[in-house]
């Protein structure tokens, strides 16, 4: 690194020095000393001119540049440069190359500014919604727990009294609506937490293929019941990493869609397991009326319902997907959709295995706020 | 604040002594009729500094807390029986509506703290928790 200063005290000094030295050599040659003096003096001269030009020079170059440097120095520090007062007198260029950096650092410094301040309102935004929600969630499920205890209560003859059959009725149909009130409060509250990033999950080592035999079991006596064909097939023996109570939630919003859309005869749903490299395939697949492909784009957004006409009885919030998509992401995974109308429906999703480091899943640390389309991976 | 005590109608082994505190009025009163019906004793407070009270001068089997409430909340109850009676813990039933974060449950865990429910919660599990404290 070399400083413009003692660039310019050297090339001038030099210059100066060599001047004069050609003058002393010529006087001291020369047969005629009466010119060689006069050459002397003259060249002593421009000598001297040169020495004290490279000052100036290097003082009003070199002044504006360091004080420059310093400001910039300090906007990147505070964002912010003090305005002064640039002399007249120095070198034009650099005079407005002062001029343009402070307009610039006005201008940038004000936006960073702005960003800065909405930032700061944006952060207290998203506190205020997380205290809303979590206000919200308080209670909403506060007056339930009365509701739900008493129902319970009412249902234990032996301690309360005999009910007719009217009454149980009556009880049964308060029991199927508070169940589905509980179920919608805790389906809003799980989206809300996926969108925060907040959803909690365990990523404990799982056998891949428990993980489908326990929602095997869960649902064979609905299957059953609705005569639909129930199989469970297993590709694979691998373990992976899973939080096992979320994963159930999953295949039972997967498995619970399917049963609203298959044919009310021969109806089919599949689950099970596919080795895929690095992860295990899960997947739930039913032969049901299919989501076109335009639906597809959009079933896994909040509050999204594919078939809104009478094809189907109505019913669930429209958060199940969104919230499977938001479980399989905070677990390191992906999901997507294989479908074709009339034929049938496929859900996927992936989950890590557990012989691969950990650290390797790169999608462990960006949790289930990332908003990003499903990749279609087999698509 | 107003303590209810159920009238212990018969002696028997089996019979517990349970302290709840929790300040919605509605939820103390279905889960002591539950204790009551159950033949289970079962005493009320609003409030967690009624609560601290109660513990340190009676003898309860189980203690049903809830975390939020607006004087003197659960944490703080925990807080002040970690330092004053860390026996008393091990009695403790968490029962809460808010959403209690898994790391949270370890701390309650690592603590003492018997059980965490999340509220609404089935009867029936509640009632297997507070017996399983003393069983």
């Amino acid at each position: 690194m070399i400083k413009i200063k003692q660039a310019l005290f050297l090339v001038f000094g030099i210059t100066s020095f060599i001047m004069f030295y050609i003058g002393l050599l010529n006087y001291l040659t020369t047969q005629d000393k009466g010119m060689g003096l006069i050459f002397l003096i003259f060249s002593s001269i421009v000598a001297f001119g040169t020495l004290f030009a490279g000052l100036y020079i290097s003082k009003n170059i070199t002044k504006p540049i360091e004080s420059l440097a310093q400001r910039m120095n300090e906007f990147s520090k505070n964002n912010s440069i003090k305005k002064i007062s640039v002399d007249d007198k120095g070198i034009q260029e650099l005079q407005s190359l002062h001029k343009n950096f402070e307009d610039m650092a006005n201008i940038v410094g004000g936006a960073l500014e702005k960003e800065k301040q909405l930032n700061l309102k944006l952060h207290e935004i998203d506190t205020r919604k997380t205290e809303f929600m979590s206000m919200i969630s308080h209670e909403l499920k506060t007056p339930l727990m009365p509701i739900m205890g008493y129902l319970q209560l009412l249902k234990k003859q032996e301690l309360m009294g005999e009910l007719n059959e009217k009454q149980l009725d009556a009880i049964n149909e308060i029991s199927i609506s508070t169940e589905i009130l509980q179920k919608l409060i805790q389906d809003v509250l799980t989206a809300q937490k996926i969108d925060l990033g907040k959803l909690s999950v365990e990523k404990n080592i799982v056998e891949s293929k428990t993980l489908v035999e326990n929602s095997y079991k869960a649902f064979n006596q609905i299957c059953e019941n609705k005569g639909t064909k129930w199989v469970m097939s297993l590709k694979t023996t691998e373990m992976v990493y899973s939080d096992p109570d979320r994963i159930a939630q999953v295949f039972s919003n997967l498995i619970s869609n399917a049963l609203s859309f298959i044919p009310e005869k021969d109806g089919l749903i599949e689950i099970g397991t596919q080795d895929n490299s690095d992860y295990v395939t899960f997947f739930v697949r039913d032969n049901g009326v299919g989501i076109s492909e335009d639906q597809q784009k959009n079933i896994f957004k909040k509050f999204y319902q594919v078939d809104t006409s009478s094809k189907r009885k109505k019913e669930g919030s429209g958060l199940g997907l969104s919230i499977c998509e938001g479980i399989v992401k905070a677990l390191g995974g992906k999901m997507w959709v294989d479908s074709t109308v009339n034929q049938g429906t496929t859900f996927f999703f992936d989950l890590p295995k557990a012989k691969i480091p950990i650290e390797r899943f790169q999608s462990f640390k960006n949790t289930a706020k990332s908003k990003k389309m499903i990749s279609k991976k087999f698509a | 604040m107003s303590n209810t005590t159920s009238q212990a109608k018969n002696q028997s082994e089996s019979r517990l002594n349970v302290l709840i505190i929790d300040d919605n009025e509605q939820i103390t009163k279905m889960i002591s009729s539950f204790l009551d019906l159950s033949n289970h004793d079962c005493t009320i407070v609003n409030d967690g500094k009624d609560g601290l009270e109660l513990i340190k001068t009676k003898q309860y089997d189980s203690i049903v807390l809830d975390l939020a409430m607006p004087e003197f909340d659960g944490y703080e109850v925990l807080d002040t029986l970690k330092k004053e009676d860390p026996s008393q813990i091990s009695k403790i039933i968490i029962l809460t509506a808010s959403s209690v974060p898994l790391e949270t449950v370890k701390k309650f865990k690592e603590l003492g703290v018997s059980s965490c429910l999340q509220k609404p919660v089935d009867i029936d599990q509640l009632l297997s928790k507070i017996t399983s404290v003393t069983g």
